[in-house]
């Protein structure tokens, strides 16, 4: 294959591809859309089970304002070259930076990053969308500004723009991160500029304090979605309490989660424990004191009595419950006697603070989330078996002992089965856990790399089946997880696709959503 | 720009017009600019690079030490465009190239 192409979109050749590149050229300069094998390599780089070619790009532009996005969705139209948008693109173990179907043109916004307002009164940022949490954390210690914000594990290297408009989590009392956005502006398909909520009328101030506007409320169609390009993003953010008070709660049996999510409920739906707790299992936290390969030879998964052993080694719970006290010390000593008690009941929980933990690595990143700090600690995930290879598999489950205990289960004896390991979490919405586990697998060696593939899917199956829905997954599986939300699901966002991009130019297959 | 929406068969001729007049008009007039933008975002140099990026897996034993061991800036020019393993790559949209290549010197000769 001749072509000066890695890649092309479906059905598009490549001369139509050719004057499609040079009017994007026209728009952002030559050095900002990138064709060369090296320049896209980076975006090549998954960590799914499947050939990295099946999602390599055919282009990648890097646009920084909303006029080139409106020019650059003419020409999408005109050509009928599909754009898959990024923000700040790390949207690790759910396909990284590459676009759901092979071809598609990465459109990367991730030099379109000012920082355009953060106000300290009403505690609210508005930001482009490759501004990065490690960006906008310096800008607000910089200026003494007194906010906290809530971020995912990868918090430094990714940006609240993407996490947000992937429905992600965080660890403070804000990290359900899309109750906290307010407003956005998008830019559609047709090219118009659209700003949600109060955004739409001319001279309004109330943009990043009121989230609902009038009429139907939008945000919500612009995540996990293909209806357009989000080009600015409003989010609140926390005032710093005056005390900040992590602990983490130990348990020694798996059964335990039973007791420790009917003791939790109740203290997050009252408000007693404010932020997103996780219950962490010993292999979610292990990766950061020990390595894999000392307590496992061979293959298929680690055996229960290496997992004892390693919480008796590196003082870890089978169950880790990390969450946080925050307001005045008075407040806090009030809440921290009824968390004691609550958990002290049954003797059976291992209460411990930022003393008695002082120097252990789980637990200096642990609270590093929940008070919004950067760490990129929990990559250590990634040194359990090595290889690079990981996806998330997050079902969610009900707040409730039995449910939890049920899937985390099924989880495990699916993934033993296939001969990999259970390194889960469950985060604590107030009604809801997001379960969350990584499932790790060396991509460099091709045997697990299949077994990963085997695995998720059977998950993806076993758990619908069940009545178990996904709230997020990665490139590879969003037609199958698409499908589990049944055929009516399906077609209205089918519906709204063609009424707001009819000629399917937006991030084809995202959620399974296309023509 | 309180123009009637097109239709959605109307789109191809629609652009052209949707185009020239929201790019003249809409975000600069219709809606009042955002307050006080600051510039973009972008490094000042290798070191800073290293502190605000690399530094959190290399220094924190996610990744291997890779300051002091003379390691050639092309081989780390590669790995972070390619990634390797558990190692993510990093786009030229998140690190230029002109700032990859004196992180790249920075890191070997740290
Ligand atoms: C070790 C580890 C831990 C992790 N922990 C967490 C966690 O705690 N919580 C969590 O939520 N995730 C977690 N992740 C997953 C992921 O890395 C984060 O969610 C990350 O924030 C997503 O990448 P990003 O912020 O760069 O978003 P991006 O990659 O920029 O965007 C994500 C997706 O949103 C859409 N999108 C982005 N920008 C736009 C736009 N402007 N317009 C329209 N659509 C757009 C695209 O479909 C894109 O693929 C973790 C990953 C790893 C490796
Ligand atoms: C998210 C964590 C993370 C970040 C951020 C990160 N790295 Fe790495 N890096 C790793 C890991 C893990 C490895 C080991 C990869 C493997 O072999 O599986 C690695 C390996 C490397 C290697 C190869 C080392 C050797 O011994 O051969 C180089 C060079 C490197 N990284 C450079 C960088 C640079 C430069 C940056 C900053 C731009 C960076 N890394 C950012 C995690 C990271």
């Amino acid at each position: 294959m001749a072509s000066k192409y890695i890649a092309l979109p479906h059905g598009v050749s490549e001369q139509t591809f050719d004057a499609a590149i040079s009017a994007f050229r026209g728009v952002l300069g030559e050095s900002n859309v990138l064709v060369s094998a090296e320049q896209l390599a980076p975006y090549i780089k998954t960590m799914m089970p499947v050939p990295d070619s099946d999602h390599a790009p055919s282009a990648a532009l890097m646009a920084t304002t909303v006029e080139q996005i409106q020019k650059i969705v003419g020409i999408c139209n005109k050509y009928k070259v599909p754009v898959w948008p990024i923000s700040t693109g790390k949207n690790l173990g759910y396909g990284s930076a590459a676009p759901a179907e092979r071809g598609q043109v990465v459109l990367d916004l991730k030099r379109m990053n000012r920082i355009l307002e953060v106000d300290k009164e009403l505690a609210y940022a508005l930001v482009e969308p490759g501004v990065t949490y490690k960006q906008l954390y310096d800008h607000i210690a910089e200026r003494k500004l007194g906010l906290w914000l809530s971020m995912p594990a990868p918090s430094a290297i990714a940006g609240p723009v993407g996490n947000t408009l992937d429905r992600g989590v965080g660890y403070t009392p804000y990290g359900e991160h899309f109750l906290f956005a307010c407003g956005m502006e998008v830019v559609l398909a047709n090219g118009e500029v659209l700003r949600t909520g109060m955004g739409s009328m001319p001279g309004s101030n109330t943009w990043q304090v009121f989230k609902w506007g009038y009429g139907p409320y939008l945000d919500g169609i612009f995540t996990q979605s293909n209806y357009g390009i989000v080009t600015k993003f409003g989010f609140w953010l926390m005032p710093a309490p005056p005390v900040f008070k992590p602990f983490v709660i130990q348990y020694q049996d798996e059964e335990d989660i039973v007791e420790i999510v009917e003791t939790i409920r109740p203290l997050r739906i009252n408000g007693i424990i404010p932020n997103a707790v996780v219950i962490a299992h010993a292999l979610y936290e292990a990766p950061t004191k020990a390595r894999r390969s000392d307590y496992v030879t061979g293959s298929g998964s680690i055996s229960d009595e290496a997992v004892r052993k390693i919480t008796n080694d590196h003082n870890l719970g089978i169950w880790n419950v990390y969450a946080a006290l925050y307001g005045t010390q008075e407040q806090v000593d009030v809440n921290w006697n009824i968390v004691r008690q609550a958990f002290g009941k049954s003797g059976k929980a291992k209460i411990l603070t930022e003393k008695e933990s002082a120097g252990d690595p789980a637990f200096a990143y642990r609270a590093a989330l929940m008070r919004g700090d950067m760490t990129l600690k929990e990559f250590s995930l990634y040194n359990w078996r090595g290889g690079g290879g990981s996806m998330w598999f997050a079902p969610v489950s009900q707040a409730r002992g039995g449910e939890t205990l049920k899937q985390m289960s099924l989880t495990k004896e699916i993934l033993a089965r296939h001969g990999l390991d259970y390194s889960g979490e469950f985060i604590v919405g107030m009604r809801d856990m997001h379960h969350v586990v990584d499932v790790l697998y060396d991509k460099t060696n091709p045997k697990q790399v299949k077994a990963a593939y085997e695995c998720f899917d059977e998950l993806v199956s076993t758990f619908s089946a069940q009545g178990y829905g996904i709230y997020r997954v990665n490139t590879a599986f969003m037609d199958k997880v698409a499908d589990t939300y049944g055929p009516v699901q399906r077609k209205i966002n089918k519906t709204l696709k063609k009424a707001l991009d009819p000629n399917g130019i937006l991030a084809p297959g995202k959620s399974g959503i296309r023509l | 720009m309180r123009k009637t929406a097109p239709g959605a068969g109307a789109i191809g001729f629609m652009l052209v017009i949707v185009i020239a007049i929201a790019a003249a008009t809409m975000t600069k007039a219709a809606f009042a600019a955002p307050p006080a933008p600051n510039g973009g975002f972008v490094w000042k140099d290798g070191p800073e690079v290293y502190t605000k990026v690399c530094g959190y897996c290399h220094e924190q034993g996610v990744g291997p030490v890779i300051r002091g061991r003379a390691l050639p800036p092309v081989y780390i020019r590669n790995v972070v465009r390619n990634g390797s393993r558990a190692m993510p790559s990093f786009r030229i949209a998140e690190i230029d190239d002109e700032s990859l290549t004196k992180l790249a010197e920075y890191i070997s000769a740290n």
